[in-house]
């Protein structure tokens, strides 16, 4: 490109190169190119061009800086294309819709989760009820309800262990629930034993007066009981006596260990 | 040296206040900014080459200024305003690196 022949587009050539401006030295055109711009440079001349062109300038740098700025600080979307824009948005809808079905589907999941294990609460609740009535039976726990107590006073000591097996299987037959006899909990594999001119109950010696504890329903244990020939009128005959009495709120708190069966398993499950 | 602390001052101004531009200026502003540097680039030609006129440049940077945000516009109205902007961009690229070029061999000797 020569530095004479500019072409006509060139805006920043005129037709006719003005040189009365800037002294045209005799040195070649290179060190004259460099002379003059070091000239423009230092001496900072208060000219109308260079007020001009610093107008200029400053415009220019003013927009270079906003647009640098408002690119470099609005993220990657500035600059898209609109067609861009929309397949990010497709995009993003598609990933929200996606994001919707997943967040149902784990919302069910935890609906499921939670009523089952509100189904297992519930059966934890039942094994629950179902060991406190199975530690009745089997007199781990202590029972409380409406029931009786017989008691048996023997002076003579004619009562033996027979007598009081009978009294017990009576009992039952009317229906009692939970028994102790003398702070003995009497349950399936109770048994009495004659011992000494006392008699004993697993193996504990008990003596007398001979206290029943009862549950069960008042109405069927105490007749039960006095029906003719039976429990107490035998006893009466040993010269023994036997009161019964009627309560609302009988307390049976001895207990019994449980015990692990050595050989006998759950044949369910 | 007034031109190149005006430059400055620019920059400066427009970094530290942040002005708000028109949304109607803003499609424009990019190519109107490399518009304009083929200006100042053909400008700073034309002094080294000794031929300098303030008129021109003046003129020069306004009407390129204007022509560059028009064809962008006009591109825009047509359906294809990216690629117009594009080959505008291309154009005043090459004529800057052309200018490059001779202030090059102004300033460097090569």
């Amino acid at each position: 490109m020569s530095t004479n022949g500019t072409p006509p587009e060139e805006p920043n050539v005129p037709e006719q190169p003005l040189v009365e401006g800037t002294p045209a030295p005799a040195g070649a055109p290179e060190e004259s190119g460099r002379r003059r711009l070091a000239a423009g440079l230092w001496p900072p001349r208060l000219s109308r061009a260079q007020l001009i062109v610093a107008l200029l300038l400053f415009v220019l740098g003013l927009g270079l800086a906003i647009q640098v700025r408002s690119n470099s600080d609005s993220g990657p979307l500035r600059g898209a294309r609109q067609e861009d824009l929309v397949r990010i948005l497709d995009e993003l809808d598609g990933r929200t819709k996606r994001l919707e079905d997943e967040k149902q589907k784990l919302e069910e999941q935890r609906k499921e989760l939670e009523s089952s294990s509100n189904q297992a609460e519930e059966a934890r609740k039942q094994t629950v009820e179902k060991e406190r009535q199975l530690g009745i039976l089997a007199g781990t726990v202590a029972a409380q309800g409406p029931g009786i107590t017989l008691r048996i006073t023997d002076p003579k000591g004619q009562v033996q262990s027979d007598q009081l097996l009978d009294t017990l299987q009576e009992l039952r037959a009317a229906g009692a629930e939970a028994i102790q006899i003398n702070g003995v909990r009497v349950v399936a594999g109770s048994f009495f034993s004659d011992e000494g001119g006392g008699v004993a109950i697993d193996g504990k010696k008990i003596t007398q007066p001979y206290e029943f504890r009862v549950i069960g329903k008042p109405q069927d244990l105490e007749p039960a009981l006095n029906i003719p020939g039976g429990v107490v009128q035998t006893l009466e005959k040993e010269q023994a006596t036997a009161n019964v009495t009627r309560s609302a709120k009988i307390v049976v708190d001895a207990l019994r260990a449980a015990k692990q069966p050595d050989y006998a398993r759950s044949s369910s499950s | 040296m007034i031109a190149v602390l005006g430059l400055v001052a620019g920059v400066v101004v427009g970094l530290l206040v942040r002005p708000e531009v028109p949304a109607v200026v803003e499609p424009y502003l990019p190519i109107a900014v490399v518009a304009a540097l083929d200006a100042v680039f053909g400008g700073l030609r034309a002094m080294l080459d000794g031929i300098f006129v303030d008129k021109v440049f003046v003129v020069s940077f306004l009407s390129n200024v204007v022509v560059a945000a028009l064809i962008v516009f006009l591109g825009d109205k047509l359906g294809v305003g990216s690629q117009l902007s594009t080959g505008v961009v291309v154009v005043l690229g090459i004529r800057i690196f052309s200018n490059a070029a001779a202030i090059r061999r102004h300033v460097f000797r090569a």
